[in-house]
């Protein structure tokens, strides 16, 4: 039974890969094969190399010192962190809100085996988190040690001990939004609100800890033998990615008690928590003075109140608007630190500061990505839209509108701050402010047409729409590779174009792809939207 | 009101509907009956506008759906069979949002709203999120929703599901107002009992093809209309 289950969970996550659902019929096995290969790129090619690289960098000093246990706590924290900063958002709705949970209880399925299989999910999206990092990690240490059997199977312990501990604190969190967000009435502002809280206190926890390491490796000499007696249960921890069997049989002991007690935690409380009435209680209607709306404004509200009905849809699609916030901020507070830095180079490549900003500021705005799922979000309720006398274009203007809404002022504060440290001249001013508005224009426009292109309308989980579809996993490379082009590149064309004619290429290029892909939207895309 | 010249709409390889002709005339209730998987709701989609279709042409109010789909969707509403509504909307925020789609001015919209949602016991319900509804009140919801514009045509694909005694004898009802102001309406339905008692005319459809069409007195002479159905739907 559990096995069906997982197996129908995983169907659901990965169908975008087996399964093309415009044409309604299976992918070929090149394009199946193809599409993998894309994620592994992504996932394994670039951010297991990054971590591959700091990993590489921080275990020889450390394991000739004899600190193996600190190399591999200081992995597990790292490995911990981005795991639960992974799941964190979906897991409440993985958990609890699948719109098959009344099915799945009227069927004879016992509630653990459903909770179970919803776990598994959870522990699945750590494991592929924190392995990220652990697996390079691991590499790295046996390059540096001599392979024996205990390293080995110590490195797999660590790393299924590791994904516990990440299911057990996004088991803890999901079940603790689930819990206040029965009895909330705004309850998607304020489990989202609670998440930037959540986040913020663990950055300030993160940066804390990095500036404690840079201290500890400055000063190693001194805090040998001091730490390990008082972060005892983390040397513990540390010493099962080195093999010692001890360490192994303790933390799989202590695991194990913790999962036991957070599975009976959910397990109690699932039933009661998946068929709760989510109304917050019930709202009075007092009739007012109607108001009239041009069809435009309707449907943008309309496309605002499904964003923010949604603490998954605004914490996943949106949360980079506020990181443009805070990196204004940050350039403001710290930017006459951080840039003199990196003018150090500014003989080699004129400019470099000017274009990392812009390129920084570009590849932020551009991973907002509201528009990707918000065709697949209009579910089994397209038909309104469908048959409502709307054009099409419109619809989809609206769908862009938000995105563009949240995010340009972010980004344009985030250049003037930029402006304001690097005092630019009057060109660059332009470009500064000019170049981040394109790239956001040009994603807006380019996440809906990956949405109209791979609708899925069919989902019993909106995560797996937000957060595991295909095409949002193609725009995140997308985004990810503007800041690698325009920042990259720079290294190699900078010495000859300089950096206002190089800027000025990225930006008639980016204008370029906007206006196609807009063109696209209007004219093909709207056809596609209107009989999907 | 509504009329559907030699529609035919394949999925594939598979021809769901076959050359169906139709016409309906203001004033008239027209039933739509035939078995699961008959193509009742491709022929509704297809003409509200959701689905393309191979051949043919459909006309509302004389506007073509194909050539005009804008201007024929102002004359209509439809219901599904199926009442999936924002549900992170409210109800109120839902009529609302309809209500300007279709420029409904701001004084007609509340009249109507206040009017519709207390003929259906609504009106307390209006402040809650659609997430909230049980199946009835969000098909009570879709029913005021399609009337709020005062279209001239209503296409329903099975009104009735869902909805209690009350509100049922309710929406027969106003489909009868509807129609003696001129309007129309086409819907399916499998209840046959409520076809033979409230429509003017009806149509079989059995495998995408239209077997029998006509005034109550024709489709089923002195037979009841299940009778009728059933005889048909023998009939290789």
């Amino acid at each position: 039974m559990l096995g069906i289950l997982i197996k129908k969970q995983l169907m659901e996550i990965f169908r975008g890969y087996f399964y093309d659902t415009r044409k309604n019929k299976a992918r070929s096995k090149a394009a199946t094969i193809g599409l993998v290969a894309l994620f592994a790129v992504l996932v394994v090619g670039m951010l297991g190399s990054m971590f591959y690289a700091m990993a590489a960098g921080l275990c020889p000093p450390l394991v000739s010192a004899g600190l193996g246990w600190l190399y591999f706590a200081m992995v597990d924290l790292l490995a911990i962190f981005l795991g639960v900063l992974g799941s964190a958002f979906t897991t409440y709705a993985g958990l609890y809100l699948a719109k098959d949970n009344d099915l799945l209880l009227s069927m004879p399925i016992p509630v653990r085996t459903i909770v179970a299989a919803r776990s598994f999910t959870v522990y699945l999206m750590g494991l592929l988190f924190s392995g990220v990092v652990i697996i390079p990690a691991l590499i790295a240490y046996w390059q540096t040690v001599p392979v024996t059997a205990a390293a080995v199977i110590g490195g797999i312990v660590f790393l299924l001990l590791v994904s516990a501990v990440v299911l057990v604190l996004s088991c803890l969190l999901g079940y603790g939004v689930a819990r206040l967000s029965v009895k909330l009435k705004n309850k998607s502002w304020i489990t989202t609100i609670l998440a930037l809280v959540f986040i913020t206190v663990y950055y300030v926890f993160y940066f804390k800890g990095m500036e404690l390491l840079q201290d500890f490796i400055l000063h190693i000499d001194e805090y040998t033998g001091k730490i390990g007696a008082k972060l005892g249960f983390l040397k513990v921890f540390g010493e099962v990615g080195e093999g010692k069997w001890t360490a192994i049989l303790v933390s799989v002991l202590a695991v194990f008690i913790l999962c036991a007690a957070v599975w009976t935690v959910l397990l109690r409380s699932f039933t009661k928590i998946a068929t709760a009435d989510r109304s917050g209680g019930k709202a009075v209607y007092r009739e007012k003075a109607a108001r009239e709306r041009g069809v435009m404004k309707a449907l943008e509200s309309k496309e605002f109140g499904r964003f923010t009905s949604s603490a998954n849809y605004m914490l996943n699609c949106g949360l980079s608007a506020v990181f443009l916030l805070l990196l204004g901020g940050a350039l403001l507070v710290k930017g006459s630190e951080i840039l003199p830095v990196l003018d150090a180079f500014s003989a080699q490549f004129p400019g470099l500061v000017f274009v990392l900003l812009v390129a920084a500021i570009g590849a932020l705005a551009s991973t907002v990505d509201i528009t990707v799922p918000s065709v697949s979000l209009e579910g089994r309720s397209l038909w309104i839209l469908q048959s409502l006398p709307v054009d099409g274009w419109d619809v989809l203007k609206a769908k862009m509108s938000v995105q563009l809404k949240l995010t340009l002022p972010p980004t344009l504060f985030a250049s003037v701050c930029a402006g304001i440290v690097l005092k630019p001249s009057a060109v660059e001013w332009i470009l500064l402010i000019l170049l981040p508005v394109i790239a956001v224009v040009f994603y807006t426009a380019f996440g809906l047409m990956l949405g109209i292109l791979r609708a899925n309308l069919n989902w019993t989980n909106e995560i797996t729409i937000i957060k595991q579809s295909l095409m949002v996993l193609i725009y995140m490379l997308a985004s990810f590779a503007y800041g690698l082009v325009v920042g990259g590149l720079y290294f190699v064309v900078g010495p000859d174009l300089g950096a206002v004619a190089w800027l000025s290429i990225v930006g008639a290029v980016t204008a370029v792809l906007a206006v196609l892909v807009l063109h696209w939207l209007k004219t093909k895309g709207t056809k596609r939207f209107a009989h999907l | 009101m509504l009329r559907i010249e030699h529609l035919t709409k394949k999925y594939g390889e598979k021809v769901a509907v076959d050359d169906l002709s139709l016409h309906i005339a203001p004033g008239e209730i027209y039933g739509f009956i035939g078995h699961n998987g008959a193509g009742k709701t491709t022929t509704l989609k297809s003409a509200v506008g959701i689905l393309n279709f191979d051949e043919g042409e459909i006309f509302i109010d004389g506007i073509s759906i194909k050539e005009n789909p804008l201007e024929a969707k102002r004359r209509l509403a439809y219901i599904p069979d199926n009442p999936d509504l924002y549900e992170f909307m409210t109800g109120i925020k839902y009529l609302n949002f309809i209500a300007d789609i279709y420029k409904v001015s701001a004084e007609d919209r509340q009249a109507r709203i206040h009017d519709l949602a207390e003929r259906f016991k609504l009106t307390a319900d209006l402040a809650q999120p659609i997430a909230a509804y049980s199946h009835g009140m969000k098909q009570k919801l879709a029913v005021i929703s399609a009337f709020l514009h005062e279209p001239k045509l209503i296409l329903m694909d099975e009104p009735f599901v869902g909805l209690d005694p009350t509100a049922s004898h309710l929406l027969k009802q106003m489909m009868r107002e509807l129609c003696d102001r001129g309007g129309a309406i086409f819907f399916s339905t499998h209840v046959l009992e409520v076809a033979e008692k409230l429509c003017d005319k009806v149509a079989i459809i059995k495998n995408g093809k239209l077997i029998r069409s006509g005034t109550m007195e024709e489709v089923k002479g002195d037979d009841s209309l299940e009778e009728v159905f059933l005889e048909l739907e023998e009939e290789k």
